[in-house]
C-alpha cells in the first residue's frame, strides 16, 4: 500500500513567505512529485495562508506526519521529497530550532513559538488553501451559518452577547451589545461592514486572516446580517493588500456558487450579499465613521459620533461595523456556544487575541493567545526573547494610538482593561518590541510624523497639535530642545487628547504621553546633555573608544565602512569624529564593549 | 490615451460612491490621473470638479503626477523603522538624486515612502513594482538598482 | 449652540455661522454636558439635544483647552490680526521659539468658505490634501471655470484670509479675473457678470442690474409710500 495515501504537503504562501520565494518552492514540489515515478499516490499539495512564524519562512508542513520545515529553499525540495516523502525520515537541519531549549523539534506544535498559542480566529490559516471553499467546509466551515439560519435572530444576538466577545479592532466594545442596539432600530436598509483597513504600522493580523481564511469573515458577516436584519454588507479592504483583495474576491464568488450568499440562502428565505470596497491609502479610514464616509464616495473625514453608527451609519442607516478578527470569531462562537468562548481568557476579557509580534524579538510573526497571557510570556516564551539577548526596553502596543509599556510592566496580562489601566491600549494587536538600541524620543517623533500626514486634517487640535508636537520632538532629537519643551509637549498632548473630534486625534498623543511618563530621563538627556544613549538620533550621538577597555584587536577599524578608526595592533584605537557616520558597527563588533556613545559633538 | 479612461469610467454606474474605485482603476492603468480624466469623470458623475480633486488629493493611492517606470516603495512601518529603514531610504534617495515622491531624471524610478506593508518579519522591506525585497541593507540597495538599470540597458 | 445664542450666552467659535450646519472643525465651542449620570465634553455646534441636559459653558478644564487651541491657531497664523485679537482676549501667548515671524498664513481651515461655495456658490473650491498639508483651493490652484467670483467665501471667512481685489470694474479672486456689472442707478460696480447671471437664472429675473444699496433704498421708499397712505 502506498503510504502516501492521505498525505498532504502544505506550503505557506502568505505575503511574508511569498516574499521569501515560497511560491517557487510550491511549484518545485509539484514538479518533483509529478516527475517522480516511484511515488504512485501523490501527496496533495496545498498553498496556504500565513503560519505565523514569518521570520523562519518559507514554512512547509507535511501531514499527517506532523513535520514542519522552516526556511525551505527551492534547493531543499529534492532532499525533502527523497528523505521525507519517500522514506519517512526527517531532514533535521530544516526542523524548528527552539532557542529556549536548544533542541530541534519535529512537529511545530511542540515548538515554544506555537505551544502557548490557542487558535480561534487563526484556526484554519496554514491548514487550508484559502481559495478552496471545500477546504474550509471540510474543517467545519459554514456549519455555523446553517445552525444560525435555524435559530431566531434574538437568540443569535444573545449568544454573541453572552460570549462576552469584544471588538478586536482596538476599542473593545462589546460586540453583542452593538448587534443588539442595531437590531432594535427599525430603519431600513441596514448594513454590515467589515473594517479591513488595518493601518497600524507593524500589524498584519487582519491581512493574514483575509488572505489565509477569508471565508470565516464572510460567514461571520452573513450570520450578523441575519441577526440584525441587514441584506447587504461591505468589506472595506486596504488598497495595499493585493493578495487579501484577490482572496476575498475569490471567496465571495465561491460562497455565491455554493448558495451561501445571494437570494434565499440555503432555502431560508434570507437574502444577503457582499461587496468589496477598496481603500485609497488612508490610515484614517480605519476609523469607523471615516470608513463609512469613504464607502459613500467622500474623503475619509470622521464625524462627531454623538449619534452612533448603529443608529445612523452608512448612508445614515443602521450599520454594524466590526473588525476582521471580530468577524473571524463569530462562526466558532455559534458552533461551540458562548460558554466555551467565555471559558477562555480573563474576567471581562474573554477569548483570544491575535498579535503581530515584531521588532527586536527573535521569533517575529503572528500569534494567537488567550487573553490574559502576560507580556513576558509573549515576548520571552513565545517570542524567544530579544535578538542577541539584548536588554528589553519597551513594547509598543496599539500602534500610533497606543502607548509604550516599559520593563516594570512586563508581567501585565494582555487584555483590554489591564492595558488601558496603565495608559496604553490593546489596539489592533501590533506588538513592537524594543531594546536598548531604540530611542524612545525618536519613537514618539516617528509616530507624530506618521500621524501628521495620516490625520484627515479636519479639526484644529489634531492637525495643529500633531504638527506642533512633531516640531518640538524633531527639535529635541536634533539637539535644539529646551527644558520648557517637555511641559509644552505635555500641555498640547493633553488638549489634543481631550478636544479632538475622533479616535485618531484623541489617541494621537498616547505615544508622546507614555514615553514622557516612563522614559522622561531620555527626554532630559536629549535636552540637557544633548546626548542620545541609544545612538539613534545622529546629531546627539558621537562614538568614542574607552581607552581603558580597548585591547587594540583592530576588529572595529577593519569593520568601519568609512575607515574612520585608526590604531595599530595592541594599541588603543581612536575614532575620527569628523569621518564617523555613526552607523554603530564598531560598537556592535567590539568584543570588549569599549566603544561608547557620547553626546552631541561640541565645537571646540 | 483619452480612450483608456473613458472606457474605464463607463464601466461603472453613475453613482458617487464609485468615485474612488474609478480613480484607482485609472491610476492603475495610467500610472497617474490626468486632468482631462478628472474633468470627464466630473461630467459623468454629475459632481463638481473640486469634489473629485479633493478625493484625488486626499487618498495617497492616487497620484496627479506621472510616475517612473519602476515604482519603489520603501516601507516606513514601525518594525522596518526599528530595523533601519531610514538608512535604506537615505541611501536610495541619494543614489537616485531625488526626494521622496519624486521620479528620477531618467524616468526609470519613482520612490515613495509608504505605510506598513504587512511584511514586518522581513524588515526592512522595499517593494519594487510587485517584487518584495526583504532584509534590505545599504549595500543591497545599490546592487538591486543596478540590476534594474542593466535590464533597461539590455532592453 | 443655537439654544445658547437665543439665551444670550456666548460660546466662542470660529467655524460656526448661522445658516450653515455645525462643522465641528475649530474645536473652540466645546462645552461640558451632563446627560443622565454621564458627563462629557462635546462640540456644542453639532451636539444633538435628545432630552434634558445640563450644559456648563466654561469650566477650568474647558478654559485651559480653549487657551491651548488658540495657541495652536496662533502658531498656524501668527500674523493674522483676528487670531491675535482672540489671543489677546483669552490672554494667550504662543512660545516665541515656535513662532515664525515671517509666516503670512491667514487660513485656519475652518471650512466656512467651502461650505459657502457649496450652499451659495458653485462648488469651485474645496479642501485639498490631508493632515498638515490640508488647504483650501481651486483644483490645481488654477483659475476655476466653476468660480463665479461672488465673494461669498471671503465674506464668511473669520480671519479675512481670502483676497478679493476689486479695481475699476474688474475683480480678481482665486487667481481669476472677472468683469463686473454696473448698477443702472448709481453706477457703482457690485457683482461679477457671472454671479449676476446666476442670480438672474435662479430668480427668473430679467430686470436692469441694481446694486444692494439701491435695492434697499427702493424697498425703503416703497415702505414709506405704503405707510404714507395709512397716516
Amino acid at each position: 500500500m502506498d503510504r502516501n495515501k492521505d498525505r498532504r504537503i502544505l506550503v505557506c504562501c502568505g505575503t511574508g513567505c511569498l516574499a521569501n520565494n515560497s511560491y517557487n518552492v510550491y511549484l518545485k514540489f509539484k514538479e518533483r512529485l509529478s516527475e517522480d515515478a516511484e511515488i504512485e499516490v501523490k501527496p496533495i499539495m496545498k498553498s496556504t495562508g500565513c503560519n505565523g512564524l514569518c521570520e523562519k519562512g518559507p514554512v512547509v508542513k507535511i501531514l499527517p506526519d506532523e513535520i514542519s520545515y522552516f526556511k525551505v529553499t527551492v534547493d531543499d525540495v529534492g532532499e525533502i521529497v527523497e528523505k521525507t516523502i519517500k522514506n519517512f525520515e526527517t531532514v533535521d537541519r530544516l526542523l524548528y530550532y527552539d532557542t529556549n531549549s536548544g533542541k530541534r523539534i519535529k512537529s511545530h506544535k511542540e515548538a515554544s513559538f506555537y505551544k502557548g498559542q490557542l487558535k480561534i480566529a487563526l484556526r484554519n490559516i496554514g491548514e487550508i488553501n484559502p481559495l478552496s471553499i471545500e477546504d474550509y467546509m471540510e474543517r467545519g466551515g459554514y456549519k455555523a451559518l446553517k445552525k444560525a439560519l435555524d435559530m431566531k435572530p434574538e437568540d443569535i444576538i444573545r449568544e454573541v452577547e453572552l460570549s462576552g466577545l469584544r471588538g478586536r479592532g482596538g476599542a473593545g466594545f462589546p460586540t453583542g451589545v452593538k448587534w443588539r442596539t442595531c437590531s432594535e432600530y427599525k430603519d431600513q436598509p441596514k448594513y454590515v461592514v467589515c473594517n479591513g483597513d488595518e493601518g497600524d504600522p507593524g500589524a498584519f493580523m487582519d491581512r493574514s486572516i483575509m488572505e489565509g481564511d477569508p471565508n470565516t469573515v464572510i460567514e461571520g458577516m452573513i450570520i450578523c446580517g441575519y441577526a440584525i436584519g441587514a441584506h447587504r454588507g461591505f468589506l472595506y479592504i486596504r488598497d495595499e493588500y493585493e493578495l487579501a483583495l484577490k482572496n476575498v474576491r475569490a471567496a465571495i464568488d465561491n460562497a455565491r456558487e455554493k448558495g451561501f450568499l445571494g437570494k434565499n440562502i440555503l432555502n431560508s428565505g434570507f437574502d444577503f450579499d457582499l461587496e468589496i470596497v477598496r481603500g485609497g491609502g488612508a490610515f484614517v479610514c480605519g476609523e469607523s465613521s471615516a470608513l463609512m464616509a469613504s464607502i459613500e464616495g467622500n474623503v475619509g473625514e470622521p464625524r462627531a459620533k454623538y449619534i452612533r453608527s448603529v443608529e445612523r451609519g452608512l448612508w445614515d442607516k443602521p450599520t454594524v461595523l466590526n473588525n476582521v478578527e471580530t468577524w473571524a470569531n463569530i462562526p466558532p462562537i455559534i458552533i461551540n456556544g458562548w460558554k466555551w468562548f467565555k471559558s477562555i481568557g480573563t474576567e471581562g476579557n474573554y477569548g483570544t487575541k491575535v498579535f503581530s509580534l515584531v521588532g527586536k524579538v527573535k521569533n517575529t510573526g503572528l500569534v494567537e493567545v488567550p487573553m490574559g497571557t502576560t507580556l513576558r510570556q509573549l515576548v520571552y516564551d513565545i517570542g524567544g526573547g530579544i535578538i542577541n539577548n539584548r536588554p528589553f526596553k519597551a513594547v509598543q502596543t496599539g500602534g500610533p494610538s497606543g502607548g509604550c509599556i516599559p520593563k516594570e510592566h512586563l508581567d501585565i496580562p494582555l487584555d483590554f482593561d489591564s492595558l488601558k489601566a496603565i495608559g496604553s491600549m490593546m489596539g489592533s494587536g501590533g506588538v513592537i518590541v524594543m531594546d536598548d538600541t531604540t530611542c524612545m524620543v525618536d519613537v514618539a517623533r516617528y509616530y507624530m510624523n506618521f500621524l501628521a500626514e495620516e490625520s484627515c486634517g479636519k479639526c484644529t487640535t489634531c492637525r495643529e497639535g500633531i504638527r506642533t508636537m512633531l516640531h518640538i520632538l524633531t527639535n529635541i532629537t536634533e539637539g535644539k530642545g529646551e527644558m520648557e519643551d517637555i511641559e509644552l509637549l505635555k500641555e498640547i498632548a493633553e488638549t489634543v487628547m481631550e478636544a479632538s473630534l475622533c479616535g485618531l486625534g484623541k489617541s494621537a498623543p498616547n505615544p508622546v504621553l507614555t514615553t514622557l511618563e516612563y522614559f522622561k530621563d531620555e527626554y532630559i538627556e536629549h535636552i540637557a546633555d544633548k546626548r542620545c544613549a541609544s545612538g539613534v538620533c545622529k546629531n546627539l550621538t558621537s562614538y568614542y573608544i574607552d581607552e581603558n577597555k580597548c585591547i587594540g584587536c583592530t576588529i572595529c577599524s577593519k569593520n568601519c565602512p568609512v575607515g574612520a578608526i585608526s590604531g595599530r595592533l595592541k594599541e588603543v584605537h581612536v575614532i575620527d569624529e569628523d569621518r564617523c557616520i555613526k552607523c554603530g558597527t564598531c560598537a556592535i563588533k567590539c568584543p570588549r564593549g569599549a566603544v561608547r556613545i557620547g553626546g552631541m559633538k561640541v565645537e571646540a | 490615451m483619452s480612450f483608456v479612461y473613458e472606457e474605464i469610467i463607463h464601466g461603472y454606474p453613475k453613482e458617487k460612491r464609485y468615485t474612488l474605485a474609478i480613480l484607482q482603476d485609472i491610476q492603475k492603468r495610467n500610472g497617474f490621473i490626468p486632468r482631462e480624466a478628472m474633468e470627464y469623470l466630473s461630467q459623468y458623475l454629475g459632481l463638481p470638479v473640486s469634489n473629485i480633486y479633493s478625493i484625488a488629493t486626499f487618498y495617497k493611492a492616487l497620484s496627479l503626477k506621472p510616475k517612473g517606470k519602476h515604482i519603489i516603495k520603501v516601507c516606513s512601518g514601525t518594525a522596518c523603522h526599528i530595523r533601519g529603514s531610514g538608512t535604506i531610504k537615505e541611501e536610495l534617495l541619494e543614489l537616485l538624486g531625488i526626494k521622496p515622491g519624486e521620479t528620477s531624471e531618467d524616468g526609470l524610478f519613482s520612490v515613495e515612502v509608504v505605510n506598513c506593508l504587512g511584511a514586518c518579519a522581513l524588515a526592512p522591506v522595499v517593494v519594487i513594482d510587485d517584487k518584495y525585497y526583504g532584509n534590505m541593507t545599504k549595500d543591497k540597495v545599490k546592487s538591486v538598482i543596478d540590476q534594474y538599470k542593466e535590464e533597461r540597458a539590455h532592453g | 449652540m443655537e439654544v445658547a445664542k437665543r439665551h444670550g450666552i456666548h460660546i466662542p467659535s470660529l467655524c460656526y455661522r448661522k445658516g450653515f450646519e455645525g462643522l465641528a472643525r475649530c474645536r473652540l465651542c466645546l462645552v461640558e454636558v451632563k446627560e443622565g449620570s454621564r458627563r462629557r465634553i462635546v462640540s456644542s455646534c453639532v451636539y444633538p439635544i435628545k432630552e434634558n441636559i445640563e450644559v456648563t459653558v466654561t469650566t477650568d478644564e474647558i478654559q485651559r483647552m480653549r487657551k491651548n487651541i488658540i495657541m495652536l491657531l496662533l502658531l498656524k497664523a501668527p500674523n493674522n490680526s483676528y487670531i491675535n485679537k482672540l489671543a489677546e482676549e483669552y490672554k494667550v501667548a504662543a512660545p516665541e521659539r515656535y513662532m515664525n515671524p515671517l509666516d503670512d498664513e491667514n487660513c485656519i481651515l475652518c471650512g466656512l468658505c467651502v461650505k459657502a461655495c457649496e450652499k451659495m456658490g458653485t462648488n469651485a473650491i474645496s479642501f485639498v490634501n490631508r493632515g498638515i498639508y490640508k488647504k483650501v483651493s481651486t483644483p490645481y490652484d488654477d483659475a476655476s471655470k466653476d468660480c463665479i467670483g461672488c465673494g461669498a467665501c471671503a465674506e464668511v471667512c473669520p480671519t479675512n484670509a481670502i483676497l478679493v481685489e476689486d479695481n475699476e470694474g474688474k475683480r480678481k479672486i482665486w487667481n481669476r479675473e472677472f468683469n463686473m456689472v454696473k448698477c443702472s442707478l448709481c453706477g457703482s460696480y457690485f457683482a461679477t457678470e457671472e454671479a449676476y447671471k446666476l442670480m438672474q437664472e435662479k430668480l427668473n429675473d430679467n430686470e436692469e442690474p441694481i446694486c444692494n444699496e439701491c435695492r434697499k433704498k427702493i424697498a425703503a421708499d416703497k415702505l414709506k409710500e405704503s405707510f404714507a397712505n395709512i397716516y
